[in-house]
């Protein structure tokens, strides 16, 4: 069924926003199918954003853990990380759709970054909505996106993290459906956001299939690439999913059991829109999560992790605060790389899939820098 | 059953009230007293711990009564006795997750065995051809909403899809009481009512006596959530207030409908 991955994906939306959906998915198909718009695309991507970005040998890190690991740049990204990729293609479907008003959720703060950014740079006005929690624990990103010129917007309902912001930033758009797009940051939401939110991240998978082939003269044996709600692990899964390669989305695990990993330990559900593997209690209600990093904090996942973790297509491994937080200063000291610390779950898997695949070639997606974190890397004592 | 109830009350007012705040018992004294004062049916709702369509009030009253235990099984315990209490039809309204935990349909025939006589799903637009099927089965009435921003095409297929009677969503945005209603709900409501026999009530907003009058010049029935949630949260005697409510509203009382 259209906008269905499997069981997983829909349009579970007010009535009021139905309309629009439809709406987005006519805009967005006929924008898709324009070579003009992916001129466009392909043109910012090149000389705003920086791409391609590169794919790095890390050398250092290989021999350390026993694996040729290369690592996909999306740190080096402008606004620094893989988010711009999605924020840019977004805002040219905005401004074909004549919307006036940009909105959007964010969680770490480099979606709300990335989206000010582009908002600048087209010169709309934007407002993010921010869980007041992850507000205290991301200050320099909500710095950045005022400077931007955005209005940052505390949500200080629920747990005040992303899943908050996401609810709230679908309430202002069922309030003001008329004039504004909601710039969703992940590939969650109703049918069509993760199918857009793929395409448009899809270039890291398409870039760095290229660069290891042209590289290495071979595929690798795995992708691995954190998962929150797994835009960056779509992104490049995209370049390898007809390949036998094998897919490794990496979970947050918080500290410990039920503090996240939706497809882990969730079960199908419906939240923001969409079907989809959902961190939840007996009754249906939705539960607190908790990771060191804000990006990963979320009790669900994108409906197609739910789709590809049931047909098998991709695996979903743990890495917990403590792992995370070691992966980070690992990187630091191996490669001179500070990751984010939601990248820094993917770096952390290395050591666990090097048990069982000594020596493998593996590319790692760093989808982000570490910068915005230093704050609370040093609160937990690194 | 819920379409004969708000047909033959001459002001039809169908109160929702939150499940659960601040506890079942009291719940249900609620509903008895909402019944008494002349509400031609009664929306039960179904806290749910991210309600994207609700307003502060009614995600605050979601939140509580989920903090003061709420549990589905309390819920299924309860209805049959509120159902059989009070003379009005109950209707369940409930984002979906919490009616797919164990399965849409098995919950779905529980809610009828309970005494339920329809649901409202406020989240499920697009694939509500299957919602229809499964509520037919069930022998429940799907009462489904119709937006401001729907279509005519859409509006048609929806009403197609309804029993009981048609929601119509007065404002484009969350659940709370407004001050002023849209001056196109007339013509929208107007719209719907050529499409179907059955009643169709307007909710999303409502809060005073004046918006019941002006509405009832041209539709069946009003919907009150948030303006009754927001009182019974603030009032010591939370039964009582829900009786003042309807007064405040309106509401004919029963032997005089």
């Amino acid at each position: 069924m259209k906008g269905y991955f499997g069981e997983f994906g829909g349009q579970y939306v007010p009535e009021t926003l139905y309309p629009a959906l439809v709406e987005l998915e006519n805009a967005m198909e006929s924008a898709f199918n324009e070579a003009a718009f992916w001129t466009e695309f392909e043109g910012l991507m090149e000389d705003y954003v920086g791409r391609p970005s590169p794919l790095s040998l890390a050398r250092r890190l290989s021999a350390h853990c026993g694996l040729e690991v290369w690592l996909k740049r999306e740190d080096l990204n402008h606004t620094g990380s893989h988010k711009i990729n999605n924020a840019i293609g977004q805002i040219l479907l905005a401004r074909r759709m004549g919307k006036a008003r940009i909105i959007a959720e964010t969680g770490a703060g480099q979606h709300g970054v990335a989206t000010a950014t582009v908002c600048a740079l087209f010169g709309m006005p934007c407002a993010v909505y921010m869980g007041s929690e992850d507000m205290q624990r991301q200050r320099l990103n909500v710095e950045r996106m005022r400077l931007l010129g955005a209005d940052v917007v505390p949500v200080t309902t629920g747990s005040a993290t992303l899943k908050d912001a996401t609810s709230e930033a679908i309430r202002d758009w069922v309030t003001n459906v008329d004039t504004t797009y909601y710039l969703i940051g992940s590939a969650i939401g109703p049918h069509p956001y993760p199918t857009m939110v793929k395409r448009f991240q899809s270039i890291i998978g398409a870039e760095a299939r290229a660069q290891i082939l042209a590289k290495k003269g071979a595929l690798p044996q795995a992708v691995i690439a954190c998962v929150g709600g797994g835009s960056n692990a779509i992104g490049i899964f995209a370049g390898f999913m007809h390949d036998p390669v094998e897919l490794i989305g990496v979970e947050a695990y918080g500290n410990g059991v039920h503090s996240g990993a939706s497809i882990n330990f969730g079960f199908p559900g419906v939240l923001h829109g969409a079907c989809l593997h959902l961190l939840q209690d007996g009754d249906g209600q939705v539960l607190p999560t908790h990771s060191v990093a804000a990006g990963l904090d979320y009790p669900g996942v994108g409906p197609e992790h739910s789709f590809l973790a049931m047909s098998g297509r991709a695996r979903y491994g743990l890495v917990d605060d403590r792992q995370a937080l070691a992966a980070f200063a690992l990187l630091n000291r191996l490669e001179g790389i500070a990751p984010a610390l939601e990248s820094a779950h993917a770096i952390a898997y290395l050591n666990i899939y090097a048990q069982d695949h000594p020596g493998a070639c593996v590319i790692v997606n760093l989808s982000g820098r570490g910068d915005k974190d230093l704050h609370t890397v040093l609160e937990e004592g690194l | 059953m819920i379409s004969e109830a708000i047909l033959s009350n001459r002001r039809a007012i169908i109160p929702y009230v939150t499940a659960g705040l601040p506890d079942m018992e009291t719940t249900g004294k609620i509903i008895q007293s909402l019944a008494k004062a002349g509400a031609a049916a009664i929306e039960i709702g179904i806290p749910f711990s991210d309600p994207m369509a609700d307003g502060p009030v009614l995600q605050q009253a979601s939140k509580r009564a989920i903090d003061a235990g709420f549990k589905m099984e309390d819920l299924f315990e309860h209805l049959p006795g509120w159902a059989a209490q009070c003379q009005v039809p109950l209707v369940i309204m409930s984002y979906i997750n919490p009616l797919m935990r164990h399965g849409l349909a098995p919950t779905l025939r529980r809610l009828k065995t309970s005494g339920v006589s329809g649901v409202i799903i406020p989240d499920e637009p697009a694939d509500a051809g299957a919602l229809f099927v499964l509520t037919q089965d069930a022998g429940l009435d799907l009462i489904r909403l119709v937006a401001p921003t729907t279509p005519a095409e859409r509006q048609r297929e929806i009403v197609s899809q309804c029993r009981g009677f048609v929601y119509a969503v007065a404002v484009k945005g969350v659940t709370g009481a407004r001050t002023l209603m849209p001056p196109e709900l007339e013509g929208n409501v107007k719209a719907i009512k050529s499409l179907t026999d059955l009643p169709v009530c307007v909710g999303f907003g409502v809060g005073s006596s004046a918006q019941v009058d002006a509405i009832m010049r041209f539709a069946d029935g009003v919907i009150v959530g948030s303006f009754l949630m927001e009182r019974l949260m603030q009032a010591e005697d939370p039964v009582a207030a829900a009786g003042e409510v309807m007064k405040i509203l309106g509401a004919p009382i029963p032997e005089d409908i």
